[in-house]
């Protein structure tokens, strides 16, 4: 990273020792974010070499797509390596933010001080080396290419690796070859219809008899790959997690530009997340392509292009229903229909489809959801509460309090945004909420609302999205502590 | 700062150290289990006299939260779940790093822990109704390989 090394910052008049505990504090901030990049690096090698070995707990069942990893050495992937890695990338993660939110805050002071300096005939004075050069604006360049080649590198290394952590790409999978390979209706019958098919084998347990909760848009693009066998298929789904997140991390930033945010800051706090990294694209899960969507309705907004913005909110509901809860708050903060126009007109367009290929299983998004608000996932917020109040866990009635707490949210958010609240800061508090307040609860869940955390002026989003993933990091260490043999 | 945002922060503070110290507090418990199931692993391998690395361990069949486990492995070596497998229930205090086996049942090779699998059931699991076959029938193999080790004999308390 490139801020302003080893030079002097001249001191103004009555700020000489600010100058140099500025100067003192940029001379080890390079190196110390080239070490954070380096160890982020470093994890994710590791976790990947290491997962290529062989299927554990950590690592699903799963065809060999990596089997040329194995050669470069390492061994199974456990809890302690596993967890070790990921506090390590979340740790150096934290603090390459800081040091880049540092140099950002840096170089808005050091253009603001030269506006302040520019004479009062209105000519600017000649940049002199050691002024502009060591507050970071001269280095500008060279910091866009080395978070852009981190991210990059980060994306690259999961993408060649296995799938990680979870068994859903193969429920994907699974239920494009139910549709496209043996003729029956994914949204009315689990894998378990296919029990003779490869992919069979892969499906997570838990998962065997449920129909998909996905929508029409995303099972219908999964279906090209249910026709090109399963490894063709795992690696089908790991382009389009791929392709799914180059586009998110382009259109965060350019709306961070576009809004007035640090572009790096921003790319690197979506891109070199150590859950959207490890678990969201290592996974090859489908919220990354309601992501792109997502970031895709809020980059429309800002080009004025309001109707085309409401039909990407509902293509990406489409894809995974969650991201509906967007809608409201763009109608509202812009207070005209032309958002609701163009969501009616891909509602419409998709629930064609939708029942054309699946009937009306295939547009009833609504009971997926319900079916689903109703498991108890470990990590979940509201299952550590119980465990907090001396309860073994969620009961049915704390399931209809988590709504109310949540519809409570949404009013107060709706009212907000109504009286001139950022619709986007709005929207995602919406999905921060309903991540915390779900009792089924998985890692890349909480990457819902950091796209959007990163393009807001409100800063207290992104802090809280960053502390509940704290959480949830902290939440995995308890192998780490006692390891179970 | 304005006054709802004022009111705001501080209700997010108070979710988020609310949300902190039930983090925190589970992974102190999920540590506890830890270590029960770590007593379970060494219970299950006396019992069975099998050193074996891949034991399958159930956490809700008995009831979630409940403290009491069913582990299952192989009654002879192979891959996991390959050979006849022997499930032991599992619960009780922790004495000299291990808990008592009150009972247990029998699986055939690549079955998993279903209801209408499991026979020759032993112990606690005959008065629960845990098998569907009669009582008492045991695989051609016999009992599991091992002896009871101590005080952990099938259906024996603390």
């Amino acid at each position: 990273m490139d801020v302003a090394v080893g030079a002097t910052v001249p001191a103004r008049p009555g700020s000489a020792g600010v100058g140099k505990t500025d100067s003192a504090a940029r001379r080890w901030q390079a190196p110390a974010a080239i070490v954070c990049a380096l160890v982020m690096v470093a994890a994710t090698v590791e976790i990947v070499l290491d997962a290529s070995l062989e299927h554990s707990p950590l690592v699903p069942l799963q065809p060999s797509i990596a089997t040329w990893l194995r050669a470069l050495g390492g061994e199974r992937l456990g809890y302690r390596v596993f967890l070790i890695a990921l506090l390590a990338f979340t740790l150096a993660y934290g603090v390459l933010l800081a040091l880049v939110n540092a140099h950002a805050r840096a170089r808005t002071r050091a253009r603001a001080a030269d506006d302040h300096d520019a004479s009062p005939t209105g000519v600017a004075p000649t940049a002199e080396p050691g002024t502009i050069a060591d507050r970071g604006v001269l280095g500008e360049r060279t910091l866009i290419r080395w978070a852009i080649g981190l991210v990059a590198l980060l994306n690259l290394l999961v993408f060649i690796g296995p799938i990680l952590l979870s068994t859903d790409v193969f429920s994907y999978i699974a239920y494009a070859r139910m549709g496209v390979v043996h003729g029956i209706d994914p949204y009315t019958n689990g894998p378990t219809a296919i029990v003779h098919d490869p992919v069979f084998r892969y499906v997570g347990h838990d998962w065997l008899t449920v129909a998909t909760a996905y929508g029409p848009v995303y099972t219908l693009i999964s279906y090209p790959l249910g026709l090109i066998g399963v490894v063709g298929a795992v690696w089908g789904m790991k382009v389009y997690a791929l392709i799914a997140s180059a586009v998110t991390l382009m259109l965060t930033w350019r709306v961070a530009r576009r809004r007035g945010h640090d572009r790096v800051f921003a790319l690197l706090a979506v891109g070199g997340n150590p859950l959207y990294v490890i678990y969201g694209l290592g996974g090859a899960h489908n919220d990354l392509i309601m992501l792109a969507l997502m970031m895709g309705a809020v980059a429309l907004t800002l080009a004025d292009r309001e109707a085309s913005a409401g039909a990407a909110v509902v293509a990406g509901a489409l894809v995974k229903a969650t991201v509906a809860v967007m809608l409201p708050f763009m109608v509202l903060a812009r207070r005209r229909l032309t958002p609701v126009l163009g969501a009616l007109a891909a509602l419409i367009a998709g629930g064609i489809a939708g029942y054309l290929a699946f009937g009306i299983h295939g547009i009833d998004v609504v009971s997926a959801l319900n079916r689903d608000s109703a498991f108890v996932s470990i990590d979940s917020f509201p299952n550590e509460l119980a465990h907090l109040v001396g309860k073994p866990g969620v009961f049915p009635v704390d399931h209809d309090l988590l709504k109310a707490a949540l519809v409570l949210i949404l009013v107060h958010l709706a009212y907000r945004t109504w009286r001139g609240y950022d619709w986007v800061a709005a929207s995602g508090w919406a999905l921060l909420a309903i991540s915390v307040t779900s009792t089924w609860l998985l890692a890349w869940y909480i990457l819902w609302p950091l796209p959007l955390a990163v393009v807001t002026r409100d800063r207290r989003l992104l802090a809280a999205t960053l502390f509940v993933q704290g959480l949830f990091v902290i939440h995995q260490t308890a192998p780490l502590l006692v390891p179970v043999k | 700062m304005s006054r709802v945002r004022l009111i705001e922060t501080t209700l997010l503070v108070l979710i988020g150290l609310l949300l902190a110290a039930a983090t925190i507090n589970d992974v102190v418990r999920q540590a506890h289990v830890n270590q029960r199931l770590i007593a379970d692993l060494s219970t299950w391998r006396r019992y069975t006299g099998h050193d074996y690395v891949n034991i399958s361990i159930d956490q809700e069949t008995l009831g979630a939260d409940s403290g009491r486990e069913i582990l299952c492995g192989n009654t002879s070596p192979g891959p996991p779940g390959a050979r006849t497998q022997v499930c032991l229930e599992i619960w009780g205090p922790v004495v000299t790093g291990v808990r008592s086996v009150y009972g247990g049942w029998y699986l055939p090779p690549y079955t998993e822990d279903l209801h209408a699998k499991r026979y020759g059931c032993f112990g606690a699991a005959i008065a629960a109704g845990l098998c569907p076959s009669p009582p008492g029938r045991l695989p051609s193999s016999g009992r599991p390989a091992g002896r009871a080790h101590g005080s952990v004999q099938p259906g024996s308390g603390p």
